[in-house]
């Protein structure tokens, strides 16, 4: 008998204030170990189908499995099964400034771990690893507004990675970033994979597309999936790109 | 949000687009100029408010003696003579009192210019204009020290205990504000956070001032973006009603992006296993440095008071 996937999606439906549409009839799944790509033009659906994958939001209709249970919003409530399912799946959010609301760098770092109820030893061990690893450790008793983008979204980063959850969904990871930070985000994404992550990032960037994912689904504008496949073969698919508005037609 | 526009057909760019515009006056200047109306001034506040910030966090890295005492014994034993410092009556147990203060500002490697200014610039005056009333004998009955004219032909004028008690309040208020003003200078905020939850000061609380303090400065930063975006695209001199347009027209934007940051930095804490009880890492350690001034601030309290009485 087959797995079952990690993550799973079925016939997802979801509008913001019950009049725009953001998610219309997406079904999806995502393997253990895989990197996924979401791609599609602004406005198509990605944030809101991470923001339902990390229990946010929650569709108007259709279902959501994770780790082999349904999740949702009356199941987050037990407190055992929200502490089990936020410390397996962590996001980055394409805001920086919203991910990193602490007051001092070292306390962001800190709060995904303390909310899991880890004594504060080992707290103190994983904020200073994180910090090390992702050498941010000179900003650690710095403000959060005393930090450059490039700074803001490491914090991030460290803020998810010292919980060490088993999924990792990114917004947008390479967004607004210089290249060497963007280099070396990719390289931190390859290696957590490597390491046995689940990636999920949502991008239209399709430069980084290749590095970034082992398969990749495309939006339409229409909220729904309009192809998933190989980043290969999906970017080398001209009139899917055009109508999905992820190509600019050729003059 | 997630609103797409629907596909349009290609509409070829506006001519005038296209085509060079001259320049409404690339040339020598006119000689009128125009001072910035009150919402550039309240835009550069905006700015003085980070700098406020900054100045403070430089002090609280100076290696001075109330940096180097622990947060929550700080807090506690400057409470303490805050309320020591309330319950003063004389003059000049107050006033040396206050010259305390001004020695722990020079003993923390506080500029004491800036910090006098701090203190005597803003409270102390506003506390002297609500107390003026209670000077006159209008009010407070006595012997007439300031004359100050007739009304409806009674003499009006200043009283002795009417100054006596305005300088007593002043002076008070100076004082405590001082105290206020050393605490909040020579600690991180981070660390005055931390010693407030040591107070049992509600965790909820504690938090909420924590994020409304880091938002500060990124509504500030939009509110001069905003402004900026509008400077940049404002041909010629702005008036007043524009100014006072453009105020009411970014209050309500602001109010709407702070909104929408709201619920993502909620959503952020959410992900992050947040349900209400928020953790902090802290370790409480108590040296000999501190033990030492919690017997000064004691022992000072207690002088304060003994002082007042025997006086």
């Amino acid at each position: 008998m087959p797995s079952e996937p990690l993550l799973e999606v079925h016939d997802l439906h979801y509008a913001y204030l019950g009049r725009f549409p953001a998610l219309a009839g997406v079904s999806l799944t995502v393997e253990a170990g895989e990197k996924l790509a979401l791609l599609g033009a602004n406005g198509c659906g990605k944030s809101t189908l991470l923001k339902v994958l990390d229990g946010l939001l929650f569709p108007d209709a259709g279902t959501y499995r994770a780790f082999g249970a349904e999740i949702t919003e009356t199941g987050l409530e037990d407190e055992q099964r929200n502490r089990g399912f936020r410390s397996r799946i962590g996001f980055i959010f394409q805001n920086s400034d919203a991910q990193v609301f602490s007051p001092t760098v070292r306390e962001e770092v800190a709060f995904g771990p303390l909310t899991m109820g880890l004594d504060a030893a080992e707290v103190e061990a994983r904020v200073h690893d994180t910090l090390a690893m992702l050498n941010i450790a000179p900003l650690a008793e710095r403000a959060p507004y005393q930090l450059s983008g490039g700074e803001k979204k490491r914090v991030a980063i460290a803020s998810v990675l010292a919980m060490n959850p088993e999924v990792l969904l990114f917004d947008e990871p390479t967004a607004a970033l210089d290249p060497r930070t963007q280099g070396w985000l990719i390289e931190l994404i390859v290696e957590l994979n490597a390491a046995g992550k689940t990636i999920v990032l949502a991008t239209h960037d399709l430069d980084t597309l290749p590095l970034l994912a082992d398969r990749a689904v495309v939006f339409g504008e229409d909220h729904r999936l309009a192809a998933t496949g190989p980043p290969d073969e999906l970017l080398a698919d001209h009139d899917l790109l055009l109508i999905t508005n992820l190509a600019l037609r050729r003059r | 949000m997630t609103a797409t526009l629907p596909p349009a057909a290609p509409v070829p760019t506006a001519r005038w687009l296209l085509e060079p515009q001259v320049g409404l006056c690339a040339c020598a200047p006119s000689g009128r100029r125009r001072k910035g109306t009150y919402v550039t001034r309240t835009i550069d506040a905006a700015a003085g408010v980070v700098r406020a910030a900054l100045f403070a966090e430089d002090a609280a890295a100076q290696p001075g003696l109330l940096q180097r005492l622990d947060a929550r014994v700080k807090l506690v034993t400057l409470l303490g003579l805050l309320v020591a410092v309330s319950l003063v009556q004389q003059i000049p147990v107050l006033v040396v009192a206050y010259a305390a203060t001004l020695v722990l500002a020079v003993l923390s490697k506080l500029p004491l210019g800036a910090f006098v200014r701090r203190v005597w610039l803003a409270i102390p005056l506003f506390t002297g204009i609500v107390v003026l009333p209670a000077t006159l004998n209008l009010i407070t009955k006595g012997h007439v020290v300031v004359p100050l004219g007739s009304w409806f032909g009674h003499r009006v004028g200043m009283t002795a205990p009417g100054l006596t008690g305005a300088a007593r309040i002043v002076l008070r208020v100076a004082t405590s504000v001082s105290v206020a003003v050393l605490l909040t200078t020579t600690t991180r905020w981070t660390r005055l956070l931390a010693a407030l939850r040591a107070l049992l000061v509600p965790r909820m609380f504690v938090l909420v001032l924590g994020v409304a303090y880091r938002y500060l400065f990124h509504l500030l930063g939009s509110v001069t973006d905003m402004y900026e975006a509008r400077r940049a695209r404002t041909v010629g001199a702005e008036d007043g009603r524009s100014g006072r347009a453009f105020v009411a027209a970014s209050a309500g934007a602001l109010f709407g992006k702070s909104h929408q940051l709201a619920e993502e930095v909620h959503q952020a804490m959410v992900a992050r296993g947040y349900v209400g009880d928020a953790r902090t890492l802290s370790a409480f350690r108590l040296r000999a440095l501190d033990v030492a001034w919690i017997a000064v601030a004691v022992v000072a309290a207690g002088a304060l008071v003994g002082l007042d009485r025997g006086l």
